[in-house]
């Protein structure tokens, strides 16, 4: 009996080894099929014997008979902090920040010959994980303002971590350019930071804005809308965005709905908005629930005229495309940034950046693009305003508050969606806005303002039987 | 006024959903009921079903359905490799150990599944049941109503298997004494990994149930799992019927709050439940002992 029992002991632990193998080797096998080549990360190692931004006055004058005057700084090199994810859940992002920080350095130092009005002084990037909460944020920006102290610092893609960096920012008077996009942001009365980016509630305008200009176009009139949002702080800014907008424009909103991210379950949802019968519905979803309220819209047969996404996350990414199918056609949703946007050195980046890494370049680097070219812009201008002494903090903090860009009279405006960048006293782009991109024919394709070549926006929903 | 067809429609959401969740909670009931165990990663085992379903249902391009024909023995036998691996050496040791062993497996499936998939939902884009029903001004989703009449069907198959069996029998014999049982001459090594192997194999076929209306995400056992556990201590020991009275109660709940009052306070709606049933009936709804 004895040897029975170890003979079936056996064969249970031998089958459980081979199912456990089965399945961690399946699912291994699946994620190195779609974890395709990765671009390997550029890692640098930044030695610590620079000091700060090297500030060389000329030597006394040996000669006796010149008149003193002020010693003119001569600036070299100007450092850059870059405090971005790279490590943790956002890492994806904070990935392609860095990438794109670096191939932007490059063009600048390189191509455009450094800061012209500071002698072509070349930026130097350095670079700190801020890894995924605020208290790790702090950490990284006190370690790079304790040993570069940089004058400018970019990040942290992730509002609240955003947050946590800004605090240190603001008390070491150090510019932060932030590529995060919670409203709040730029509500604290923080003095030094700047946000070229589209705030959240931006997205939400740009959406209804969309819906607003595309019905004006095809001659249909929208009258009634539901907004629904993931009740995260983003999801409401976003979505109370967009009720503004279609307020102001007049249209009736039936609804405003806010659910947690993680339901099981959209029927109640959807048969809600259904039973409101709205024209439109303005949606912003997170990931898991785009998915799962795209299906559940399908499956109930709701069909109004426009489903307009919002907020960046979900309906026309990739990931939610393959999740969804069919159900996501014609979802749009508002990105930060346009890849496709046809001014001349948009083109050139986006080309750039896909002949370095080997992908498209997406929102999170789309954001650095145009942000680190205002950097760029802003150390000019100071330079021409204040050729003694550019990089002081209130120096810089009025350069950027004087800057005032186009597609004409700069590279940073024609990497932007709408072409211009002016900042308003609160570090906010006053002609923030949004790319619309729409899933045609299960591709995300860019539609508005500017559409790809070719390209017309399918508004209102082809399967919409018509008021 | 509310209209009485959207009543009726919120109804008929809440019902569908409700056997849903009772099939989900169904396997973790059977574990508990005859193991007094309490297995933690009972969620997460629906999540790594949902991601199978996915990867296989996409591999083959078949339907999410089809895939419970592998899912369901692979999952049997999953559930009897773990049970004979992990549970079984500390079954009847101290409670703070078994929620260590089972919260540990649940952590290493989360984090596997994170590792592997990301964040990004993952699901298959097509199923046959994407269409509705509609009666009137009613609309049902094809798949909601199969997930509903599936799960329906399997609860009864599973009552008539603890009622009708010898198997079952000996399971419910072994729940109520495991000691009597034995010296009853009821093989109970034989009754825990069956029942350890049941209770896995269900959430397979949960997941694939779920995955004709929803997707596969890391978190995606958090929900199931919390949702389980409510199922089962607000059914008490009532078996089958206590799983489903739970299960429709509170997804007819869940269904008029979102649809009524706030989308946003679903889990509100389900805990504030959960915590007045337990206040009214400190023992579950069915409870015996």
């Amino acid at each position: 009996m004895k040897v029975r029992r170890a003979i079936s002991t056996a064969v249970a632990v031998i089958i459980a080894v081979i199912i456990t193998a089965a399945v961690v080797g399946g699912i291994a096998y699946y994620a190195a099929l779609v974890t395709a080549p990765a671009p390997t990360p550029v890692t640098k190692t930044v030695t610590v014997t620079q000091t700060v931004t090297k500030t060389v006055t000329a030597s006394p004058s040996p000669s006796p008979t010149t008149t003193p005057t002020k010693p003119k700084p001569v600036i070299k090199e100007v450092l850059i902090g870059l405090v971005e994810p790279l490590t943790g859940a956002h890492a994806v992002f904070g990935q392609e920040a860095k990438m794109a920080a670096e191939l932007m350095v490059d063009i600048i130092n390189k191509e455009l010959g450094g800061i012209k009005s500071l002698g072509g002084a070349k930026l130097k990037l350095v670079v700190e994980d801020c890894g995924e909460s605020p208290e790790t944020g702090k950490l990284a920006a006190e370690k790079l303002v304790s040993q570069y102290h940089p004058p400018i610092m970019v990040g942290a893609y992730i509002s609240r971590i955003t947050a946590g960096v800004a605090e240190v920012t603001e008390r070491e008077k150090v510019i932060l350019v932030m590529d995060a996009l919670v409203d709040e942001l730029t509500e604290k009365g923080w003095k030094y930071v700047f946000r070229v980016a589209p705030k959240a509630s931006a997205h939400g305008k740009s959406a209804a804005d969309f819906v607003i200009d595309m019905a004006k176009k095809k001659g249909v009139k929208v009258e009634s809308a539901v907004v629904m949002n993931e009740d995260s702080i983003f999801g409401r800014y976003v979505a109370n965005g967009a009720v503004i907008e279609l307020k102001k424009a007049g249209i009736k909103i039936l609804d405003h709905l806010e659910y947690p991210y993680d339901i099981s379950d959209a029927t109640p949802l959807v048969s809600k908005v259904k039973e409101l019968n709205p024209d439109i519905v303005i949606s912003v979803p997170y990931f898991h629930d785009g998915v799962l309220i795209a299906k559940t819209v399908a499956q109930m047969g709701f069909k109004p005229m426009f489903i307009a996404g919002a907020g960046a996350c979900g309906y026309t990414d990739p990931d939610s495309i393959k999740a969804a199918g069919k159900a996501v056609e014609w979802y749009t949703n508002t990105y930060s940034y346009n890849p496709a946007r046809p001014t001349e050195w948009n083109k050139k980046v986006v080309s750039m950046f896909k002949e370095r890494y080997g992908k498209l370049p997406t929102e999170a680097g789309g954001i650095i693009f145009y942000s680190m070219m205002v950097v760029k812009e802003a150390l000019e201008k100071a330079g021409e305003m204040f050729p003694d002494d550019p990089l002081n903090p209130d120096h810089l903090r009025e350069a950027f508050l004087a800057l005032d860009l186009n597609d004409k009279n700069s590279i940073a405006a024609q990497l932007y969606p709408t072409g211009r960048i002016k900042f308003a006293p609160n570090g906010d782009n006053v002609y923030a806005g949004t790319a619309v991109l729409q899933v045609i024919k299960g591709e995300p394709r860019v539609v508005w303002p500017d559409a790809e070549p070719g390209l017309e926006p399918i508004f209102p929903r082809p399967d919409w039987p018509g008021k | 006024m509310i209209d009485p067809a959207y009543v009726t429609q919120i109804l008929i959401n809440g019902v569908l959903m409700g056997l849903l969740y009772s099939l989900v909670a169904l396997g973790l009931a059977l574990i508990f009921g005859v193991m007094d165990i309490i297995n933690f990663a009972h969620g997460d085992f629906v999540m790594l079903g949902a991601y199978l379903t996915f990867l296989i249902a996409t591999y083959f391009l078949i339907d999410p359905t089809v895939t419970i024909a592998l899912t369901v023995p692979l999952f049997f036998l999953l559930g009897i490799a773990v049970y004979k691996a992990i549970i079984k050496p500390v079954l009847g040791a101290e409670p703070l150990i078994q929620i260590a062993v089972t919260v540990g497996l649940l952590m290493f499936l989360r984090n596997l599944a994170l590792a592997i998939f990301h964040a990004e939902p993952r699901g298959v884009p097509y199923t046959v049941f994407s269409t509705p029903i509609t009666i009137g001004p009613i609309t049902i989703p094809l798949s909601r109503a199969a997930a509903g009449a599936v799960s329906l069907a399997v609860l009864y198959i599973v009552h008539l298997l603890l009622t009708r069996t010898r198997w079952g029998i000996a399971v419910r014999a072994t729940a109520d004494d495991r000691e009597a049982a034995a010296l009853m001459g009821i093989n109970v090594e034989r009754v825990y990994y069956t029942t350890f192997g049941l209770g896995t194999a269900l959430t397979a076929l949960a997941a694939a149930l779920i995955m004709t209306f929803s997707r596969a995400d890391p978190y995606l056992g958090l929900l199931y799992g919390l949702l389980s556990w409510v199922i089962v201590a607000m059914g008490g020991l009532g078996g089958v019927v206590g799983v489903l009275a739970s299960g429709l109660i509170l997804g007819i709940i869940e269904s008029f709050g979102m649809s009524l009052i706030s989308a946003g306070a679903r889990e509100l709606f389900l805990y504030v439940t959960f915590l007045v049933v337990l206040w009214v009936r400190p023992r579950g709804l069915f409870g015996r002992r």
